[in-house]
């Protein structure tokens, strides 16, 4: 005899003395019933000890406040044990209207919005702005334009990936790259506020050009910081990449696979991380890219380390642009004659630069007055972010924070 | 601080054990770890090596059982405002509260959007109110005296305000 | 980079009221709202093989909304946008199992402009919360006027001429 079945004649008997004790344990029937227990008074369950084989699924929220969630990401896990079930983020803690609120702007006003939707990366999303509005307006950019517009975008996508790098070594442990990165980023916010006016708001790239031209000490700036930096990233990798307990948490860890990279639309480090080798700089060149030197380094595996290692790669990349971009800045103009209040014809544009994130486009479509009738955003942290509910369930729940840093988003372009 | 009646002089000598936790508690402030936006970079900066708030007592906490102050880095939406008030209650006494920035003061350049709360003011009390968008480093740090000073005074104010009702 | 219409064409015949255009941003895809699944199916088969969805959003028109999906084709490098008008409250199939991306697109789209997509298989709310009422993003969804967002006790003089606060 099986032991379902004799906890089936268990139960039975059980329940034929309930009337007399007013007791029944309860239990499962033959035919996979639950049978809920009746318990003599005074008692809220019955006493069984420690049943160390059954195990019921739990449903644990983490974020929005949580330490390694990068802002307010909400992520329902639903665990048994130690591992990841089912994943699904919740989203729209730091919605604010961005779109909305871009209808009722003058296509001037739009860039300090834009500004606040990627917060570590300002730059780029004005870039793409901008080129939506100049297509639309078939406004001729100068060329020293383009190569402020690039020299900065390098510069911010340093800044942004040393957040990055130093909130993933925080989510895995490490606190002392953070510190190290932080201490780097200082200097580059210097150079950006110098030619910017402002830390992290910029609001400099405009349609037609920028907004002032570059200070001229900026170049002994840029200088001084990328003579450090090589050898600053070489402290960063021994402190990460040599390091075994890292190791250990990102190698293996959060597999996406090139097709599901695709079909969830990933872009960006985390689409190269694993294997696809697209960028927007090559494959949809813009600006002064073309005339550029620069590689695009591409994952193999697609796990959390292969992500860890692109990144790191492309800040290697970015600081050699940055020196060209230096070397061969051009005499001229730094914007275009624009009108006052632009007023692009009715018709639409959608312009893509690659941000430290992924493909980020500005669709924006006019209906030829001086506010725009329509304005997406198209985020690639929240395509990102959207692979989670693929890739996290079989891992366990530590990996579910090394996951979601390795893919590094930023909660103010995803929910906007 | 009381006066010292034979100096005329600010002194911790002759000072209520209240006072003597007012400026204890006003030396470690320890800060929720919750940055919402914008903000919670530069929020993440004042904490780095630059900045070094450190060095004030002012350091972060992952949990807000541990905290002192929460400082609210960003817009909050009506989405958010509820898990900030679950926050603020799951703090323990004394405890305060930093709007930082904007946003967390009025809403910012989002108040006009309907999903946006008009300043975190609605939904906790506010001690300090940080203007900037976002604040700098610095501007966090000023706020952070400013609190600092309006809690050494705390016990004074209450006795203040006891002597006036009797 | 702009995929040939006549081959497109033949690609969406089995797709009654298809009509290929040049126009907007690029080519473009008018198809009817209840043929968008099939229309999505025969452009990721064979033929077309665009294989990401690279967005999804939809515009208030005025009288309905247009629903955009910008697709990619890594392989002959190609994008194209598929559009369709689609009635208030009207509903249109999901096309998650075609481009698994749109998962979390639909369910804003769903919300901010209220169109309904059957078929997805966990329609919640993502962004908002259920006290918002209308949905933003429609044209007919007002944002606050200054009288709504001023703050009690602050006197606010009106700007000259300058709408930067519109």
């Amino acid at each position: 005899m099986n032991d379902a079945a004799e906890r089936a004649e268990e139960v039975a008997a059980d329940s034929a003395v309930a009337d007399e004790v007013g007791h029944v344990p309860g239990g499962v029937t033959a035919e996979g019933e639950l049978v809920a227990p009746v318990l003599p008074k005074g008692l809220r369950r019955v006493p069984r000890g420690v049943d160390e084989v059954a195990t019921e699924h739990l449903v644990v929220n983490m974020g929005p406040q949580h330490p390694s969630t990068h802002g307010v990401l909400h992520i329902l896990l639903e665990l048994d044990g130690e591992e990841i079930i089912a994943a699904e983020a919740s989203l729209g803690y730091l919605h604010r209207g961005i779109e909305k609120l871009s209808e009722h702007r003058r296509y001037a006003h739009i860039g300090t919005l834009l500004d606040r939707a990627d917060y570590l990366s300002g730059i780029h999303t004005e870039t793409a702005f901008a080129m939506a509005v100049e297509r639309m307006l078939e406004i001729e950019v100068p060329e020293k334009a383009w190569w402020i517009r690039c020299l900065l975008a390098e510069v911010n996508r340093i800044a942004s990936h040393l957040v990055w790098l130093g909130t993933f070594g925080l989510d895995i442990g490490a606190m002392g790259p953070f510190l190290y990165c932080l201490r780097d980023r200082e200097q580059l916010l210097d150079i950006l506020e110098t030619v910017t006016g402002a830390r992290m708001m910029f609001n400099y790239v405009r349609p037609g050009g920028v907004l002032m031209d570059l200070p001229p000490e900026t170049e002994p700036m840029i200088r001084k910081f990328l003579s450090t930096f090589d050898k600053y990233m070489s402290e960063y990798d021994e402190l990460l990449s040599g390091n075994e307990i890292f190791l250990r948490r990102v190698k293996g860890i959060g597999i996406i696979s090139p097709e599901t990279a695709v079909a969830f639309g990933l872009t960006g480090a985390s689409l190269r991380g694993s294997g696809f080798g697209w960028d927007v700089r090559k494959e949809r060149p813009y600006g002064i890219y073309p005339e550029l030197d620069f590689d695009i380094p591409v994952g193999s595996v697609g796990d959390c380390w292969d992500r860890y290692v692109v990144r790191m790669e492309e800040m290697r990349w970015a600081a050699k642009l940055t020196t060209q971009l230096l070397d061969g800045m051009p005499a001229g103009d730094f914007t275009a004659k624009v009108p006052r209040v632009l007023r692009p014809p009715a018709g639409e544009a959608y312009a893509a630069v690659e941000s430290p994130r992924g493909e980020l486009g500005v669709h924006v479509i006019s209906d030829g007055s001086d506010k725009p009738y329509r304005l997406k955003i198209r985020p690639p942290a929240l395509y990102n972010l959207a692979v989670i509910d693929e890739v996290l369930p079989g891992y366990k729940i530590a990996d579910a924070v090394a996951i979601v840093g390795s893919l590094d988003i930023v909660l103010g372009e995803i929910d906007r | 601080m009381a006066l010292d009646r034979f100096t005329g002089e600010h002194s911790t000598l002759f000072i209520r054990s209240e006072q003597l936790f007012d400026i204890a508690r006003s030396n470690s402030l320890w800060y929720l770890l919750f940055g919402i936006a914008c903000c919670a970079i530069e929020m993440m900066h004042a904490g780095g090596p630059r900045f070094d708030f450190d060095r004030f007592g002012i350091f972060h906490r992952g949990s807000p059982r541990q905290s002192d102050v929460m400082i609210v880095a960003g817009t909050v939406n009506k989405k958010m405002a509820k898990s900030l008030r679950l926050l603020y209650e799951q703090m323990p006494e004394p405890k305060w509260v930093i709007a930082m920035g904007a946003c967390a003061s009025t809403g910012g350049p989002f108040r006009q959007y309907p999903n946006v709360v008009l300043g975190v003011d609605q939904v906790v009390p506010v001690d300090v109110y940080v203007p900037g968008c976002p604040p700098r480093p610095e501007a966090l740090q000023y706020g952070f005296m400013q609190l600092q000073k309006k809690i050494k005074l705390e016990t004074e104010m209450r006795l203040a305000a006891r002597r006036d009702r009797a | 980079m702009l995929p040939d219409v006549t081959a497109l064409n033949r690609v969406l015949a089995g797709v009654s009221g298809a009509k290929v255009l040049e126009e907007g941003p690029g080519v473009v895809c008018r198809v009817p709202f209840d043929r968008v699944l099939e229309t999505m199916k025969a452009l990721a088969g064979e033929g077309g093989e665009f294989d990401m969805l690279v967005d999804l959003f939809g515009t208030d028109t005025g009288e309905a909304i247009d629903l955009t999906w910008h697709l990619r084709a890594f392989g002959k490098d190609q994008e194209v946008y598929v559009r369709s008008f689609v009635p208030y409250d009207a509903e249109v199939a999901s096309v998650w199992s075609v481009y698994p991306a749109a998962l979390y697109s639909e369910r804003e789209t769903a919300e901010l402009l209220g169109v309904r997509f059957p078929g997805h298989p966990n329609p919640k709310r993502l962004l908002t919360v259920d006290e918002i009422g209308s949905f933003p993003l429609r044209k007919s969804a007002a944002i606050r006027e200054r009288a709504d967002y001023a703050r009690p006790g602050v006197r606010v003089t009106p700007k000259e001429g300058g709408d930067a606060d519109e």
